[in-house]
């Protein structure tokens, strides 16, 4: 079902959790919502889901205003970020409690539930572990459990919150690829609420970057990567290295290693360390001049870290080739030179 | 010795050993201790009870003063122990679901029960209830009696069993996260729902231990409930007064009888104790 937020706002006391927000997901989406702790992100998912009332504004879903509907009656499958199982009750019973509380003229019969409890184990690949308590359980199992159980009530949408947010790196990969699947395969709207850019962009169909309260920008994956809006969503989907230069007839010129003087319009220019270069020779005006502080050649690329004569770090990552070609050491001096940028005006200016 | 091989001893010799120090003497402490302060009066009172001959044990137990002492505590300990776990639940409730001015200093109250000496408690519910008391007066006027009955023995056992159950529920109402109750919710739960099907459930070990920490406080109390129950024989008369009562009576194996039985049911419950928490324990999330 689609979701249409209007002009929400929602204060805790004098903090202003959310101002003025409006966003709208599709029926079937699946929707990251990315930002760092306090950008309202968590507390925007609670009020989708019922948990939390906002001050103004609405959330509609499909068609009906949600704020009037109490949370039972909403139909909103919910997942945890720790889980929040009942953790006397066996797996079954977790799964089976949506149904099992219904009124009893809507509850469906023993078999039914048992059925469905069933084919929810199989979706998630828990088959064998009905009988198990939840303390019996992994990380990742408990999440799963947490998400069978949310779906066992037909959801009309599906809300997580920081859903892999408390399990370890190669559990985490393997579980978000397989909720990419298992969205892909039942159509669910979906919302989930991430601060790593990684996931969100690996995950989502579109994804809603967020801070202090407001929506910095909403786009699929390539748009926010590719086509920052703001130096924020920029800063925030990678590292970044930032330049200070002056504006000639609009266009920006990056005076290597030099601070702009007072006079000159300023701009910013962000660089993403894999689209920065090192030579040995100054190589263009824009070059930079800097000396190798530290390097780290584990990886797929050798991430060099340099610092420039006025004591500002520089991050870049380098082709294992590149490297070696460079024949690059602690404390050489080099000139680094950003291949790529991105600008940002003045006015611009948040970080 | 070569350098090399005295490196190897020392590895040896410290493998076995904790990080801890002082094992082996605080282990020896605390059994020597155990032994003097808790062992020792057992074995004594078992010892004594076991040269009790089968006449005396069959007299004692018989004679139907005793009888009713015995059953009179049993029945009062278990009423005040129902009534404190309905309402312990509900005091720990409050205190650790709400945040409200006072919230501390009524925290701190529940402790005056395990704080008073029992006689002063036993004196202060007297004069409360008593035909003139304050509350014994607004009983009065319903044609209840306190002072001197049954319903004031219950007082005074609930009187002083009351912190053993707030005090074991409260941290595992702490432990209960609030995001529990709001999952039982978005699943469609209502409030009583949730309560019956996930907060009971939860607490309930802890509620029974709490419920048998007080009964076998209230089993062997004896200072708060002398004075309220006014000791009629037969009618008003508990366990642990019988005991006294042999005792002035020169009666010695009659009291060590009386004594040991009690012993053995404080014993029954430490196992239950034991058993339930254990119990507990195997369903707590890892």
């Amino acid at each position: 079902m689609a979701i249409e937020i209007k002009n929400l706002t929602k204060r805790f006391g004098d903090f202003t959790a959310l101002s003025g927000l409006n966003l709208n997901i599709a029926d079937g989406e699946l929707v990251a919502l990315l930002g760092p702790s306090g950008s309202g992100k968590t507390t925007l998912l609670r009020i989708i889901g019922g948990l939390e009332q906002a001050e103004e504004g609405e959330v509609i879903v499909d068609g009906a205003n949600a704020g009037t509907v109490d949370i039972r009656d909403r139909r909103v499958g919910f997942v945890f970020q720790h889980y929040a199982l009942f953790r006397h009750m066996t797996v079954f019973d977790n799964i089976a409690f949506g149904l099992r509380v219904r009124p009893r003229n809507e509850r469906p019969g023993k078999d039914e539930i048992s059925k469905r409890v069933h084919d929810l184990l199989k979706l998630v690949q828990l088959e064998r572990l009905a009988p198990r308590y939840p303390g019996q359980l992994s990380g990742g199992q408990r999440q799963r459990v947490a998400l069978a159980r949310a779906l066992a009530i037909e959801p009309k949408v599906l809300l997580l919150d920081e859903p892999f947010g408390a399990l370890d790196a190669q559990v985490r990969r393997d579980l978000r690829r397989w909720l990419r699947r298992l969205h892909d395969e039942i159509k669910l709207t979906s919302v989930f609420v991430t601060h790593d850019q990684e996931e969100a962009l690996e995950v989502a169909d579109r994804v809603v970057v967020m801070n202090h309260g407001k929506i910095e920008q909403v786009g699929t994956p390539v748009d926010v990567y590719h086509r920052p809006a703001t130096p924020f969503v920029y800063a925030f989907l990678g590292d970044t290295n930032v330049f200070h230069g002056r504006l000639e007839d609009g266009s920006p010129v990056l005076v290597g290693g030099e601070p702009p003087s007072e006079k000159q319009e300023t701009a910013r220019m962000y660089v993403r360390p894999h689209l920065m270069d090192i030579e040995h020779d100054r190589a263009s005006v824009e070059s930079v001049p800097a000396k190798v502080m530290h390097i780290n050649a584990a990886g797929p690329t050798v991430k060099v870290e340099l610092e420039t004569p006025l004591g500002e770090a520089i991050m870049v990552e380098l082709t294992q080739d590149r490297f070696l070609e460079l024949k690059l050491e602690r404390g050489t001096e080099v000139f680094a030179t950003p291949r790529q940028q991105q600008l940002f005006k003045k006015d611009d200016y948040v970080i | 010795m070569h350098p090399t091989a005295y490196a190897v001893g020392l590895t040896m010799a410290r493998k076995h050993k904790s990080v801890l120090p002082g094992f082996g003497l605080s282990l020896g402490f605390t059994l020597f201790y155990l032994s003097l302060a808790v062992l020792l009066p057992m074995a004594a009172l078992a010892l004594k009870a076991a040269s009790v001959s089968l006449d005396d044990i069959g007299r004692t137990l018989g004679s139907e003063r005793v009888q009713a002492a015995l059953w009179l505590s049993l029945r009062t300990a278990f009423i005040a122990g129902v009534i404190n776990v309905v309402f312990g639940l509900l005091v720990a409730w409050v205190l650790e679901r709400y945040n409200f001015p006072g919230r501390r200093l009524l925290d701190a109250f529940v402790d005056l029960p395990f704080a008073l000496p029992t006689a002063v408690a036993g004196i202060a519910l007297t004069a409360l209830y008593s035909p003139n008391g304050w509350l014994g007066s607004i009983a009065g006027i319903a044609g209840i009696k306190v002072v001197y009955t049954e319903l004031g023995i219950i007082v005074a056992l609930t009187f002083i069993g009351l912190p053993f159950v707030v005090r074991t529920v409260q941290p595992v109402l702490q432990d209960l996260d609030a995001e529990i109750e709001e999952a039982a919710a978005s699943l469609g739960a209502t409030p009583y729902q949730t309560f019956r099907y996930i907060i009971l459930p939860h607490v309930t070990p802890a509620l029974i231990t709490g419920f048998t920490l007080a009964f076998a406080r209230a089993l062997g109390e004896y200072g708060s409930v002398v004075f309220i129950s006014g000791n009629l024989p037969g009618k008003t008369e508990i366990a642990p007064l019988a005991i006294m009562t042999k005792l002035e009576q020169y009666d010695y194996n009659g009291a060590v009888v009386i004594a040991a039985l009690l012993l053995v049911v404080s014993l029954i419950i430490l196992f239950i104790i034991n058993g339930l928490q254990a119990w507990g324990r195997k369903r707590k999330l890892a």
